[in-house]
C-alpha cells in the first residue's frame, strides 16, 4: 500500500513531466517563420501584395506623400484648424525632427522598401510568366519611394551639388538579421535619384501595359515623367509624359466633377484618368486625404473626415467665374469651406491622372520649344475647355503653371512645384531649408551615421 | 490517521526520553467554545508535538512548566504553561500576527517562521468595503506595493508594482495565483483601454491575500515571480454549526473632482485677445473679412448658435455634463460550515455599479462553492469552484473626442441643447459640426459598447498521506474565461466613428482556457532540535486563447443593431495564441532549535515563449533567520518580545515577454484591395529568454511590549539583467525594433511596517502603518532611445528611473514680449551647460532634459482602527509622495494659452499681458505656438494623500441578539477617496491615461476620469 502509493504519484509526476515537455514546441498561428516565407512562386506573390499594402499605408501614398506637399507648399491657399500638432507644424513651416508625419512617413516607407526588397531577393522562384511584372512591380514600388524619400528629405534637385547633398540612405536588400552594416549613412540626392531611375526605368520595360489595380508601364512613366521633371530634364520629362498619352489606355474624364468619388459614384473604381491610385475597400486602406481635407456633409452620406484643412477665399478668387473647378468646394455652416476632391470616405487616393501627363508634356514642350505630341497650346486648352473655360489663343509658361496649380490643387503637387519653378513658399525662398523635412529625431537616436539636415 | 498517530508517538517516545514522562491532556476550542481540531500543539523549543483531533482534544507528555505552544491555520497561536494535567486551551482569531499562518505557494507556513520578504491583506480587511477589484485592495496596506488605479472608469485595469517596476518592455505586474492556478489577468479589451480580469473574483470570497516581495520567498515560482507572486486564497469551510450571513450595501458616488475652466464672457475675452496679437502683428485691421479678429468672432457666434454678446449668452460649462451621480448596490450571501469528515464555504454575490461618469456601469453575479473532505485517514479530496459574470458598459479610451471628459475643452458658449432640435448639440438632423468636437453625449444616447464575462475558476485536489510526514498532493485547476464584447454606434455618431454613416457594429469573442497542474511532496520531520519540511514537485502550465471578431457596416435603420441585419460585413478575423510552462520545483526548510533558520527553494521553468538555445531556466534562492529573542542575551529584555533578523538572495525572472517574440515572422495581414497579402513582421532573435532578477533582502522582525507593537523593517536590492528591450534599429532595415535580452536596471528599498495596539481594553485602538520607499535606476540600455506617453515625453535613460519626463526646460514668460521661453540646455564648449534662454523659434534648439519622475519617491498607508462596545470604526489613508505627472496631454489644448479653440483652464487667464508682465502664462496667440509645446510647463506634482476609505459599524449587542435569535447584526456606513489632499491641477493625482499601457508611458493623464468618491450604507446580519 505503502509502496503503491509513493510509486502513483511518483508516477503521475514522471509521466506529467515527459508528456508536457513535447509541449513546449509552439508555434504562432497567424504567423510564419521567415525561413519558410519565400519558398514558392505564390508566396514572393503575396508579398509583393504585401508592398501594395505597405504603399497604401496613410503615411505613403494613402495621403500623407501627397498632403504634407500641399501643407508644407501652401502659399496662402489653405488653413490648417486642426489639433494635430505635427500637421500644425508643417503647414507652418516650423518642423521639430520630433514631428509624428517626419518619422511615420520614413519608417512606412522603409518598411514597405524592405518589402519590395523581400520580393526582388525572392525573384527567381517567380514562375517565369510572371517574373518580370513581378520584378516591375517591386521596382515600381522601391523606386517611387526613393524618388519621394529624396525630395521630402533632401535638398531639391541641383540646389547645390547633387552629389554632395545627402538624401536617404540606400537599402536594396532584405533585412534577414540586424548588423554593423545596416547603421547606414545618407545616400547623396545624386546617387538616390540614380537608384529611382533606375528601378523605374527597368520597371516600365517589365511591367505590361495593363494590370488591373496594379502598376503599369503607364505608372512608372508617369513617375519617371515626374522625377525627370524634378531634375529639370525637360526632354525625358515630355517624352514620358507623352509616351503615358500617347499610350491611348488613359482618356481624359469628360466631365471634371466625376473624377472623385470613386467609391461612393463610381463602385470603387477609379475613373480611366487615373494611372495609378491606391485603391480604398471598407475592409482595407484608408485615405488619408479624406482624413484632413474630408469634411462630414450630413445630406451625403459616406462623406467623412475631420476638415482640419480649409480652403480660403483667397485660393477660390484664382478661378474664373465659369471654371467648374472653381465651384468644386463646399462650405458647412460654420463657413469653412472644403474641397470637394477628399470629401469620400472610401475613396481612392489619387496617385497619377492623365490631366496631369498633359500639363507636364505641355511645360515641356514649352520650356524646349517642341511640340512633341501636341502643342503646349492644345494641351492647356484641352484642359481647360474640360474645367468649362474657353481656349486660350496663345500660351504663357506662367498660363500653363497656373493651369497646373488649379487642375491639380490639393493633390501633392504644390511644394514640389514651387520648388522646381524656384518660387517663394509664402515669405521663404524655393530652397529654405524649412521646406525641407528634418530626419526623424529617433532615427538621428538609433543611428549615429545620419546626419540631421 | 492511525498511522500519523503511530508515527508521531514513536518520534515523540525517541525524542523525549530526556523529558520526565508527564502526559497532559487538554482541549482546544475557539472563542465561541466550539471544538477546534488540527491544532498543532507543541513544546516549546523542542520538537515534540501533536494533534488536536475533531473534539478538539489532545494528549501530549510533557513537563510541568514547560511551555506548550498551539497554532492552527486558521487561528494563529497561543502559549500556554503545564500547570496542571488537564488543559483547556481557546484559541482568538485575532492572535497576534507572528502566529499568521501565511500562504508561500504549495504551502504554508506561520509567520514566525518565514525567512523570507512577504506582504498580506487579510480578507476581513477588505469585506466589503466598495473596491473595484481585488488587486486595488493592496493599495497602502502591503509595503513596497505600488497601486495606481488609473481612472475613475469602472472595470478598468489597474497597475500593480511590487518593490518598483522591473521590467521595461515585459510586463511588470505580479503573477496572480488563485488558490494554486496562475491566471489570465491580461487585458482582454478590444476598446478603451485596459480592462482587468481580476474583477472577476468577488472579493467577499477572499480569506487571504499574500505578497511574495523576495527572491526567497518568490523563487517557488521561478521565471514568473521577478515581479512578486500574488497568492490569493478562498475562503473555507469550518467545521462546527453552519453559519449564514447575508450582507446588503446601497450607496452613491460622485467623482473626486472638477477642474476649473473659462466661464463664456471669459472665453469670449480671451479668444479675442489672442486673435488680435495675430491680427496686429500681421498689420492686419480687424475688421478685415480675412482677420483672425473676423475669424474668431464669426466663430464665437456660429459656435453659440448666434446668442454670444445678446441677452441670450449663457454659460454652459461642459464639464458638468461629463459626470453623473453614480449607484452602488451589493448583495452577499455566504454559508460555511462542515463536520469532521466534509466542510464547506458557498457563497453568492449581486453587485451593481454606476459610474461617475456618463455611460458606464458594471454589474456583476458571483457564485462560489469550496468543499473539502476527508474520504479515508489517508486521503482527502477537495474542489473550489466559482462562476462570475461581469456586465461592463464601457467607456471609449482617454484620447477619444468621445471620452465625455473631453467635454471640458468644448467652449462653454456653446448651448448643450440645439435650439433648432431640442436635441443635444451636435445630434443629427441638427448641425452636426457644433459643438467645436464631437459631443460625447451623443455617445452615450446612441452608442454602445458592452463587455460581458464569464469566468470559471476551478481546481480540485487529491491529498495522499504515505507516511506520516510525507504528503502528495495532486492539484488541477481551470481558469476559463469567456467574454463577448458588443458595440453599437448609431448614424447620429458619425462625426465620431466616421465609419458609422449608416451603423457600425462591432462583435469580438474572446476564450482563454488556463489549465494547470501542481503535483507535489511535502515531507515534514522534526527530530530532537531540528525540524525539516520539504517540498518537492512538478508543475504544468497550458493557456489558450482564441479571438475572433467581425464587423458590420449599412444597417438598415438604428433599430437593427445586430451584424445579421448589415448589409456590409466590412472586417472580421479569428486569432489564436498559446503559451506553456513546465517546471519542477524544490523548496527545503530547516529549523534548528527554534531559532535558527534556513530555507533553500529552486525552479526550473521551461517556457514554449524561450528561444530554441535557452529553453529551461533555473531560479534557486537561499535565506537564513536568527530568532535573537529565542537567545538568553535577550532573555531579560523585556520589552523585546521578539526579535528576528533575516536575509535572502535568489534569482527570480520574469517570462511575461510575449508569446512568440524569438521567432523571425511574417504576417498575412498584408492584404491589399482584396487580393491576400503578407510582410516581414518581426525580427527573430533565437537566443531569447526571460528577465533574471537578482534579489537581496535583509529584514528584522520585531515584537516589543508583548507584541502590543510588531514590525518589519527590511532592506532590498533587485538587480535586473537580460532586461527584454526593443531595442530600436534603423527604420532603414524595415523593422523598428528588434527584441534582445540586453538591459540592466536595479531597484533599491527600504520598508517598513509597524503594527500597534495603542489601547487595549473595553476601548480598543490599533494602528496599522506602512511606508516604503523605492529608488529604481536604468543601468543599460545599450544606448536605446525608449520613449512614450504623451507625445513622446516619457524616456528610458540610463542613470534615470524608468519613464522619466525628459523634454525641453521651460524658463517662464519674458516680461517684455509675453514669449514663451526655453533654457537652452545645450552644452557649451567647456562641457557647462548653456542655461541661455530661446524662444518659440528657437524651440528646436533646446535640448531636453530630465524634468521629472513619474515613479513616487514615497508610498504608505495607515489604518487606525478603533473599536468600544458594539461601534467599530476603521480610517485608511494612503499617500504618493515625490512623484510627477505629465499635464501635457489636456495641456496643450487646454492649458496653452489660447492656441486652439478649446475651453481653456482658468489658470490660463493669467496669460502675459502688457498689464500683467510677470506671469508663467505666455502670451495668448491664437494658431501660433507660444509655449504650448512639449515642456516642462506640463510637468506638475503627483503627491496626493487620499483618505481611501472609512467605516463607521455597530454591532447589537450580545442580550439584544440572543432576544431575536440572531448571531451578528451590524450597521455600517462606509466611505471610499473621501477627502484628497494634493496639490494637483486636474481631476485627480491617481491617474494613469489608459491610451498608453506600457511600463514607462507612466505618470500621463489625458482628460482622464477621476475616481468615485463613495458612500455607502451597509446592513449585515448572521444566523
Amino acid at each position: 500500500m505503502l509502496k503503491n502509493k509513493i510509486i502513483y504519484s511518483a508516477g503521475l509526476i514522471c509521466l506529467l513531466a515527459s508528456g508536457c515537455a513535447k509541449k513546449l514546441d509552439v508555434l504562432p498561428t497567424q504567423s510564419i517563420d521567415q525561413s519558410t516565407a519565400l519558398g514558392s512562386s505564390k508566396d514572393v506573390e503575396v508579398t509583393l501584395i504585401g508592398c501594395y499594402d505597405g504603399l497604401q499605408s496613410t503615411s505613403l501614398y494613402g495621403g500623407a506623400i501627397q498632403y504634407v506637399a500641399d501643407l508644407l507648399g501652401d502659399n496662402g491657399d489653405m488653413r490648417f484648424g486642426g489639433t494635430f500638432q505635427n500637421l500644425l507644424e508643417i503647414y507652418n513651416k516650423d518642423i521639430t525632427p520630433i514631428n509624428a508625419t517626419v518619422s511615420d512617413i520614413w519608417i512606412q516607407a522603409y518598411n514597405t522598401i524592405n518589402r519590395c526588397n523581400n520580393v526582388l531577393s525572392a525573384i527567381d522562384k517567380v514562375e517565369t510568366a510572371k517574373k518580370a511584372r513581378i520584378e516591375g512591380e517591386a521596382r515600381f514600388i522601391r523606386g517611387s519611394l526613393y524618388f519621394e524619400l529624396a525630395r521630402i528629405y533632401g535638398k531639391t534637385w541641383d540646389d547645390g551639388d547633387n552629389t554632395k547633398n545627402p538624401a536617404v540612405p540606400l537599402v536594396t536588400a532584405p533585412t534577414l538579421s540586424i548588423t554593423a552594416a545596416d547603421f547606414k549613412g545618407r545616400n547623396s540626392v545624386a546617387e538616390v535619384y540614380a537608384q529611382a531611375i533606375d528601378d523605374i526605368t527597368k520597371a516600365e520595360t517589365l511591367l505590361p501595359a495593363s494590370n488591373t489595380i496594379y502598376a503599369t508601364k503607364n505608372a512608372a512613366a508617369a513617375q519617371l515623367s515626374r522625377i525627370y521633371l524634378m531634375q529639370a530634364k525637360y526632354a525625358e520629362a515630355r517624352d514620358a509624359a507623352n509616351r503615358v498619352i500617347t499610350s491611348g489606355r488613359h482618356t481624359l474624364a469628360t466631365n471634371f466633377t466625376s473624377l472623385f468619388f470613386t467609391y461612393l459614384n463610381n463602385g470603387g473604381a477609379s475613373p480611366n484618368e487615373y494611372i495609378f491610385s491606391m485603391i480604398v475597400t471598407p475592409q482595407d486602406g484608408g485615405n488619408g486625404f479624406n482624413t484632413y481635407y474630408g469634411v462630414t456633409i450630413s445630406s451625403i452620406p459616406g462623406t467623412a473626415g475631420r476638415g482640419d484643412f480649409r480652403i480660403l477665399t483667397a485660393h477660390v478668387n484664382l478661378y474664373d467665374a465659369a471654371d467648374v473647378r472653381g465651384q468644386y468646394f463646399y462650405v458647412n455652416a460654420a463657413g469653412n469651406r472644403f474641397t470637394r476632391k477628399h470629401l469620400d470616405r472610401f475613396g481612392n487616393a489619387l496617385v497619377f491622372r492623365l490631366a496631369e501627363m498633359y500639363l507636364t508634356r505641355a511645360e515641356c514642350n514649352f520650356r524646349l520649344g517642341t511640340t512633341v505630341g501636341a502643342t503646349p497650346l492644345d494641351d492647356v486648352n484641352r484642359i481647360r475647355n474640360r474645367a468649362g473655360l474657353a481656349s486660350l489663343a496663345t500660351v504663357t509658361l506662367a498660363d500653363i503653371l497656373k493651369e497646373r496649380k488649379l487642375e491639380l490643387a490639393f493633390e501633392g503637387h504644390q511644394l514640389h512645384d514651387l520648388k522646381r519653378t524656384r518660387s517663394t513658399v509664402g515669405a521663404l525662398a524655393w530652397n529654405s531649408p524649412k521646406l525641407v523635412f528634418p530626419i526623424p529625431q529617433r532615427e538621428i537616436d538609433v543611428n549615429p551615421n545620419l546626419k540631421q539636415n | 490517521m492511525r498511522k500519523l498517530y503511530s508515527l508521531l508517538w514513536t518520534l515523540l517516545c525517541t525524542t523525549t526520553l530526556l523529558w520526565a514522562q508527564n502526559p497532559v491532556t487538554g482541549k482546544v476550542t475557539d472563542e465561541n467554545g466550539n471544538p477546534v481540531a488540527g491544532a498543532t500543539i507543541s513544546i516549546k523549543r523542542t520538537s515534540t508535538a501533536t494533534v488536536s483531533d475533531v473534539r478538539g482534544d489532545f494528549s501530549i507528555n510533557a513537563p510541568q512548566k514547560s511551555t506548550l505552544v498551539i497554532s492552527h491555520v486558521s487561528f494563529g497561536s497561543a502559549e500556554v504553561v503545564v500547570n496542571s494535567s488537564v488543559l483547556s486551551i481557546q484559541l482568538k482569531t485575532d492572535a497576534s500576527s507572528l502566529s499568521e499562518v501565511v500562504v508561500t505557494g504549495y504551502g504554508t507556513k506561520i509567520k514566525r517562521d518565514i525567512t523570507g520578504s512577504t506582504g498580506r491583506v487579510s480578507g476581513s480587511d477588505i469585506e466589503n468595503t466598495p473596491i473595484p477589484s481585488i488587486d486595488a485592495a493592496i493599495q497602502g496596506k502591503a509595503a513596497g506595493v505600488f497601486v495606481n488605479s488609473g481612472s475613475g472608469k469602472l472595470g478598468q485595469g489597474i497597475t500593480v508594482r511590487v518593490r518598483g517596476n522591473s521590467s521595461i518592455s515585459a510586463s511588470s505586474q505580479p503573477l496572480y495565483v488563485l488558490d494554486g492556478v496562475p491566471i489570465t489577468t491580461t487585458s482582454q479589451s478590444s476598446y478603451g483601454g485596459t480592462t482587468n480580469p481580476l474583477v472577476d473574483i468577488n472579493p467577499n470570497d477572499i480569506e487571504s491575500i499574500d505578497i511574495l516581495k523576495d527572491a526567497s520567498a518568490g523563487a517557488i515560482y521561478g521565471s514568473r515571480a521577478a515581479n512578486g507572486v500574488v497568492l490569493i486564497t478562498t475562503k473555507k469551510g469550518k467545521t462546527g454549526r453552519t453559519n449564514v450571513s447575508a450582507n446588503i450595501q446601497k450607496g452613491y458616488s460622485e467623482a473626486t473632482k472638477r477642474v476649473e475652466f473659462l466661464n463664456a464672457q471669459q472665453y469670449i475675452d480671451f479668444y479675442r485677445q489672442a486673435a488680435g496679437y495675430r491680427d496686429r502683428v500681421a498689420g492686419t485691421p480687424p475688421a478685415d473679412p480675412n482677420s483672425w479678429t473676423s475669424y474668431i468672432n464669426d466663430f464665437i457666434n456660429y459656435n453659440s448658435f448666434g446668442t454670444a454678446g445678446t441677452p441670450n449668452q449663457k454659460d454652459y460649462n461642459w464639464q458638468d455634463q461629463a459626470f453623473q451621480r453614480g449607484g452602488y448596490t451589493q448583495a452577499d450571501v455566504q454559508l460555511n460550515g462542515g463536520n469532521d469528515k466534509t466542510r464547506f464555504f458557498l457563497s453568492g454575490q449581486y453587485l451593481t455599479q454606476a459610474g461617475t461618469i456618463i455611460g458606464n456601469d458594471l454589474d456583476r453575479m458571483t457564485g462560489r462553492l469550496n468543499l473539502d473532505h476527508k474520504a479515508s485517514n489517508w486521503l482527502s479530496v477537495g474542489l473550489t469552484m466559482s462562476l462570475a459574470r461581469t456586465m461592463n458598459r464601457r467607456l471609449p479610451d482617454d484620447n477619444a473626442f468621445s471620452n465625455p471628459l473631453q467635454m471640458a475643452a468644448l467652449p462653454p458658449i456653446t448651448p448643450f441643447t440645439d435650439p433648432n432640435t431640442g436635441l443635444p448639440t451636435g445630434t443629427p438632423p441638427g448641425d452636426v459640426d457644433l459643438p467645436l468636437y464631437y459631443n460625447p453625449v451623443i455617445s452615450v444616447n446612441y452608442a454602445k459598447y458592452v463587455q460581458e464575462s464569464f469566468r470559471n475558476f476551478s481546481t480540485a485536489f487529491g491529498q495522499v498521506n504515505i507516511l506520516p510526514g510525507l504528503r502528495f498532493r495532486s492539484e488541477f485547476g481551470v481558469d476559463i474565461l469567456s467574454q463577448n464584447e458588443e458595440g453599437y454606434f448609431q448614424s447620429q455618431t458619425v462625426r465620431n466613428q466616421t465609419r458609422a454613416a449608416n451603423g457600425v457594429g462591432i462583435n469580438r469573442g474572446t476564450f482563454i482556457t488556463n489549465y494547470n497542474t501542481n503535483n507535489f511532496f511535502t515531507y515534514d520531520k522534526s527530530f530532537k532540535q531540528h525540524v525539516i519540511e520539504a517540498t518537492l514537485g512538478m508543475s504544468y502550465q497550458q493557456s489558450q486563447s482564441k479571438y475572433n471578431f467581425v464587423e458590420g457596416l449599412q444597417f438598415p435603420s438604428n433599430s437593427y443593431q445586430r451584424i445579421a441585419s448589415a448589409a456590409t460585413k466590412s472586417d472580421g478575423s479569428s486569432s489564436e495564441t498559446n503559451f506553456r510552462f513546465l517546471s519542477y520545483f524544490l523548496r527545503t526548510n530547516y529549523k534548528f532549535n527554534d531559532k535558527y533558520l534556513l530555507s533553500v527553494s529552486g525552479r526550473i521553468d521551461g517556457s514554449s515563449r524561450f528561444g530554441l538555445n535557452s529553453r529551461y531556466g533555473f531560479f534557486p534562492a537561499v535565506s537564513v533567520g536568527w530568532i535573537l529573542s529565542e537567545e538568553k542575551f535577550l532573555e531579560n529584555a523585556r520589552f523585546v518580545s521578539f526579535l528576528k533578523l533575516r536575509g535572502s538572495y535568489g534569482i527570480v525572472g520574469n517570462s511575461e515577454i510575449g508569446n512568440f517574440p524569438q521567432l523571425g515572422l511574417f504576417s498575412g495581414d498584408a492584404g491589399y484591395a482584396g487580393g491576400a497579402g503578407q510582410r516581414p513582421s518581426q525580427i527573430g532573435n533565437p537566443d531569447l529568454k526571460w528577465e533574471q532578477t537578482k534579489q537581496l533582502d535583509l529584514g528584522l522582525d520585531f515584537g516589543f511590549f508583548n507584541n502590543r507593537i510588531t514590525g518589519e523593517l527590511d532592506y532590498y536590492t533587485k538587480n535586473t539583467t537580460g532586461l527584454l528591450l526593443n531595442v530600436n534599429v534603423p527604420a532603414t532595415t524595415g523593422f523598428t525594433s528588434q527584441v534582445k535580452n540586453v538591459g540592466r536596471l536595479e531597484n533599491r528599498g527600504v520598508e517598513l511596517v509597524i503594527n500597534s495596539k495603542n489601547v487595549v481594553g473595553k476601548f480598543n485602538w490599533s494602528t496599522q502603518f506602512n511606508i516604503a520607499t523605492n529608488k529604481n535606476k536604468v543601468l543599460d540600455i545599450q544606448g536605446q532611445i525608449i520613449e512614450g506617453g504623451v507625445r513622446s515625453m516619457n524616456r528610458v535613460a540610463e542613470g534615470q528611473p524608468i519613464g522619466v519626463f525628459f523634454t525641453v526646460e521651460y524658463a517662464g514668460v519674458n516680461p517684455a514680449n509675453g514669449d514663451a521661453l526655453f533654457y537652452s540646455n545645450t552644452k557649451n564648449a567647456d562641457g557647462s551647460i548653456n542655461r541661455a534662454t530661446v524662444t518659440n523659434a528657437g524651440y528646436g534648439t533646446a535640448q531636453r532634459v530630465v524634468v521629472g519622475n513619474p515613479n513616487p519617491k514615497y508610498i504608505g498607508g495607515i489604518t487606525n482602527t478603533f473599536s468600544f462596545k458594539g461601534f467599530d470604526l476603521n480610517v485608511f489613508f494612503n499617500g504618493v509622495f515625490g512623484n510627477q505627472i505629465n499635464i501635457y496631454g489636456l495641456g496643450q489644448y487646454s492649458s496653452a494659452n489660447a492656441i486652439y479653440e478649446d475651453n481653456q483652464t482658468a489658470d490660463q487667464l493669467k496669460a502675459w499681458t502688457l498689464a500683467n508682465p510677470n506671469t508663467n502664462i505666455p502670451e495668448a496667440r491664437f494658431y501660433r505656438g507660444n509655449g504650448n509645446q512639449p515642456s516642462s510647463r506640463y510637468i506638475v506634482s503627483g503627491t496626493y494623500v487620499r483618505l481611501r476609505s472609512a467605516t463607521l459599524g455597530y454591532n447589537l449587542p450580545s442580550s439584544v441578539l440572543s432576544k431575536i435569535k440572531v448571531s451578528r447584526v451590524r450597521f455600517y456606513v462606509s466611505a471610499l477617496n473621501l477627502v484628497t489632499i494634493t496639490n494637483y491641477p486636474l481631476w485627480d493625482p491617481e491617474v494613469n491615461a489608459d491610451s498608453f499601457t506600457n511600463n514607462y508611458s507612466i505618470g500621463n493623464d489625458f482628460y482622464t476620469p477621476p475616481q468615485p468618491k463613495t458612500i455607502l450604507f451597509g446592513f449585515n446580519i448572521g444566523l
